[in-house]
Parts: structure tokens; C-alpha cells; sequence
């Protein structure tokens, strides 16, 4: 019944639209039927029987909330270097213009975003003040002429394939701003263990344990 | 019979330990750079016992690059969005410590030259500072004014084509002319791969060996991997049953001497006039790897 009543409904319309072209054949439109309204994307009201269909969140099992773990006290490990891949790498960018190496850096993480190369880590060694002393002209006293900051950004890969390798310090090297300085080195404990601050009493504390 | 057995060559890794700096134009003209290798694990190459050998002979070539020392003029729209930029953070930014002992100090001198000036009202400051702020930026005026810049752009300098101080701002490449078969063409250093070495320490020869080349250029190679590969087939004249062509293979290296010898023979060239010198086949490979940012 109602198919039926469809096609003549859409022929008419056809007609109604289109009198030039009288040849053709009457072709459905892709208008929605009239009583199909998108029900689907309705929300139905409360006292609806169909209220609430298609929850299904509140069936699966509760799921912990993370624990917090203090974040950078263990240290991530240290990938080996294998035939085809360098380990971890540190990529160290440092110089007296502040924008220029957090640019630089934040530059250099994009960069390996793009050639798919993994940044196990990216942060900031604390900024090294240096004092320029001048010897006055007359006499024998030093006075500060000026006092130059040295910031520090390290963007950490942990691997970078060989072939990769040349293509990427390439384009480092030829993106370098001039007044930064760029220096490569493999991650070492040491290194991690370097930002950490002294802990005096704890170190006193091992000392007399040892003694 | 024993099946014979073939074993490939076997490459540990190179663990490289670089640092890299951009010093002043001025003395150098170039940018200083210094490799350790920490370990550099020793190539193990085996003998390669292959019963086919294959009818192309290997030559290794390699693409030596001297790096911009400074950077690129800027294009019109970015100096004009630069000193837009510049002149809004001047506008949003707060007055430094200086300049806030500057203005200090010129109302402390306005206070003064007054009629009702009253020392003892001048509060609880008891040191006048011996230098004015105002007289330390006229000292640090006159310095700059001293200060000479390294021009960026010579231009007799830019013109020579052998000299590798040319075009600051531009990577150069070296391009050598070397006796292929008959004749001889400008292309990038290369030489023959030899039973027993790996591609790269043939590359390294080439660049030993050129002709200019009595002190050795320093160069610092980035990888084992090659970056590009040319194949020639050789004409069918010439074409013999163990010699079907040649393939080159490029491997990238970086200029790390400030001074490189000169010689009429080498040309260090920009991208775009490598095309005048090479030939079209030849420069299509080569244009792939070659970066010019």
C-alpha cells in the first residue's frame, strides 16, 4: 500500500518540477519521506518508554582512577642502540637569546612529529647566569659589564633510525639560528641524576650508615 | 657439493657524539664544527663470497655541502609582519629595571634644578649611585657605535665561484671536474668501490683524492647510509657481458674547515646553478636529495 502510494506521489512531484522534460523517466528524489522525521537524533523525554535506549557506558565495570605516580622520579629506561636505530638520544639546544632556542626546540619537536620520529621526553635545564667583568681603564677594580643568560633545551628521541639519521641533522643543521648552539649526545644516567637537587642530609645520613 | 654460502657484510653502529656552534662572522666567515666519534665501532666487513657478480660497476660519490652561515634575507611580508610584531610587544610590554631608574632619576634631577629644592627631603636613599643610568646608555652608545659588522653581502666574493666564502647565506655544494670514460664532465667527487671497503669509506677516498686537494677537506660524513643513486647504462657499443653500466651512489657530508683549499677545478655552487653544470639526467637525481631551505 504505501509504496505504491509513494511512487505516484513522487512521479507527480516529478512532473510538477520538471515539464520540459517530458521523456524522462521519473526518478525517486532523495527527499526524505514526510512522516520520517530523524527520530534517531531526537532525545526521547523521560516519559517516554524508549527513554534512555543506547546507554551502555553504565554496564561496564568501574575502572580505577589512575594512581598518580610522582612524575619524573623514576627515569624512563634507556633504549640500546641497536644495527638499525640509535638509542636514546639527547638533542641539547642552548644560547643567550631566550625566544631564538625555545623556538629552536619547540622547532625541532615538530620536526620529528613529522618524520615520525618518537620525543620520549622535551624539558629545560636551569639557566646559567655569567658575570662579563670588565678591568676599569684606571686602576685595578673589576666592574660587571654585563650579565649574559645561558638557557638550555633538550628535546630526548628515543630512537632514530639510520636511514633517517643524515636527512634529519641536515635540516637541523641548515635550521640552525644563528647564536644557538646545537650538540647531540647519547642519554646517560648520569645526565638524569645531574637535575636532580642534593639532598645534604640524606647524603650525611648514608655516609654515618656506611661508617 | 657444498652449497655455496653468502654472507653480507655486517655493520655495527656508529655512536657519534657531536657538537655544533655558529660563531661571529666576523673572523672566521664560517661556522665551526667538531666531531668525536666516542666509539666508533670498527667495520667488520666480511668477505662477500658471491657466486653471481653482478655486471654493474659501483662508484661511490660524495656530495659535499658548506652550510649557510647566516641566515636568509627576509622576504618583504615577513620584515613587515616582524616590525608589526616588534612595535606590539613594545607597545604591551612593561618598563624594564632600567629604563625604571632612568625616569628615577631624570625626576630626581627636574626636583633638583627647582627652586624649593630641599636635599633633606630627598628620602631615605643615602647613596647617590656615582654613575647615571643616563650616562651608562650614552657609554653603551658610544661602544656600539665602535663596534664594526662583518658585511653579509660581498659582492666580488659572491662571484667567484671557487671560493667557498661566496653566498653566505645560501648552502654551497661542491662540484669537481673529473674524467668520465672519454670525456670530462662537472659532477660531484666520486671514485671507484674497491673489493673490501664499504661504500662510505670509498666516498671518503673521493673526496681525499680530488685533485685540488693537497691538505685534505675536513669533512664530517652524516651516516653510513647513501642519500641518492644514479644509474648509467652504458651505450651498446661499449656495453661488454661484465659491464652493463655504472651506479653511483651519494652519501652526504658536511664542511666542517673554515679555510678549504682552492683550486680552479672545484666549484662550490648553489642549487639552482648546479643545472648549468650538470648534466640533465644526472642533475635530476641529484636535485631529489639535495635540500635547499
Amino acid at each position: 500500500m504505501y509504496p505504491v502510494l509513494r511512487k505516484v506521489s513522487i512521479t507527480q512531484q516529478a512532473f510538477v518540477l520538471n515539464p520540459a522534460l517530458t521523456v524522462c523517466r521519473a526518478r525517486p528524489s532523495v527527499q526524505h519521506p514526510v512522516w520520517c522525521t530523524d527520530s534517531v537524533n531526537e532525545r526521547q523525554y523521560r516519559s517516554m518508554p524508549t527513554h534512555g535506549i543506547g546507554r551502555w557506558k553504565y554496564l561496564l565495570p568501574k575502572r580505577q582512577s589512575k594512581e598518580k605516580k610522582k612524575k619524573g622520579r623514576q627515569m624512563r629506561p634507556i633504549v640500546a642502540a641497536t644495527d638499525t636505530a640509535y638509542g636514546t638520544l639527547n638533542v641539547m639546544v642552548s644560547g643567550y637569546d631566550m625566544t631564538l632556542v625555545e623556538h629552536y626546540s619547540q622547532y625541532i619537536h615538530n620536526l620529528c612529529h613529522r618524520l615520525g620520529i618518537k620525543v620520549s621526553e622535551s624539558y629545560a635545564l636551569p639557566t646559567k647566569s655569567t658575570e662579563v667583568m670588565l678591568m676599569q681603564e684606571v686602576g685595578t677594580k673589576m666592574y660587571v659589564d654585563a650579565v649574559l643568560k645561558t638557557h638550555e633545551r633538550i628535546v630526548q628521541l628515543s630512537s632514530l633510525n639510520t636511514t633517517l639519521c643524515p636527512v634529519f641533522m641536515e635540516v637541523l643543521l641548515k635550521t640552525q639560528p644563528e647564536g644557538v648552539q646545537l650538540s647531540v649526545n647519547e642519554h646517560t644516567e648520569d645526565q638524569f641524576k645531574a637535575r636532580f637537587k642534593a639532598r645534604p642530609e640524606l647524603e650525611g645520613l648514608i655516609a654515618q650508615i656506611n661508617h | 657439493m657444498a652449497a655455496p654460502c653468502r654472507r653480507m657484510a655486517n655493520r655495527s653502529l656508529l655512536q657519534f657524539f657531536s657538537h655544533f656552534s655558529r660563531t661571529a662572522v666576523r673572523n672566521t666567515g664560517f661556522r665551526e664544527f667538531s666531531s668525536n666519534s666516542v666509539c666508533r665501532a670498527s667495520l667488520q666487513t666480511k668477505t662477500v663470497t658471491e657466486t653471481a657478480t653482478s655486471p654493474w660497476t659501483l662508484v661511490a660519490a660524495v656530495c659535499l655541502q658548506r652550510l649557510p652561515v647566516i641566515s636568509a634575507d627576509l622576504h618583504p611580508l615577513e620584515q613587515e609582519f616582524k616590525e608589526m610584531m616588534l612595535q606590539m610587544e613594545l607597545e604591551r610590554s612593561l618598563v624594564s629595571d632600567h629604563e625604571l631608574r632612568v625616569l628615577e632619576e631624570s625626576e630626581r634631577m627636574s626636583r633638583k634644578k627647582a627652586d624649593d629644592y630641599d636635599s633633606d627631603e630627598e628620602g631615605s636613599q643615602g647613596n647617590q649611585e656615582i654613575m647615571l643610568a643616563q650616562d651608562m646608555e650614552d657609554a653603551w652608545e658610544q661602544k656600539l657605535k665602535n663596534f664594526q659588522l662583518a658585511p653579509r653581502v660581498t659582492a666580488d666574493i659572491d662571484k667567484d665561484l671557487t671560493s667557498a666564502q661566496r653566498c653566505l647565506a645560501d648552502s654551497l655544494f661542491l662540484l669537481a671536474e673529473q674524467q668520465v670514460g672519454r670525456e670530462k664532465l662537472w659532477l660531484l667527487p666520486q671514485t671507484q668501490w674497491q673489493e673490501g671497503e664499504t661504500l662510505r669509506q670509498t666516498a671518503e677516498r673521493a673526496l681525499a683524492s680530488l685533485p685540488g686537494n693537497t691538505a685534505g677537506f675536513k669533512a664530517t660524513f652524516l651516516g653510513n647510509a647513501p642519500c641518492g643513486v644514479y644509474k648509467y647504462k652504458l651505450p651498446k657499443a661499449v656495453r661488454t657481458e661484465s659491464t652493463v653500466g655504472t651506479k653511483v651512489f651519494f652519501f652526504k657530508a658536511i664542511l666542517s674547515d673554515s679555510a678549504p683549499p682552492t683550486s680552479p677545478s672545484l666549484l662550490w655552487l648553489k642549487k639552482n646553478e648546479l643545472q648549468k653544470y650538470l648534466k640533465p639526467a644526472y642533475s635530476m637525481k641529484v636535485d631529489r636529495f639535495i635540500i635547499n631551505m
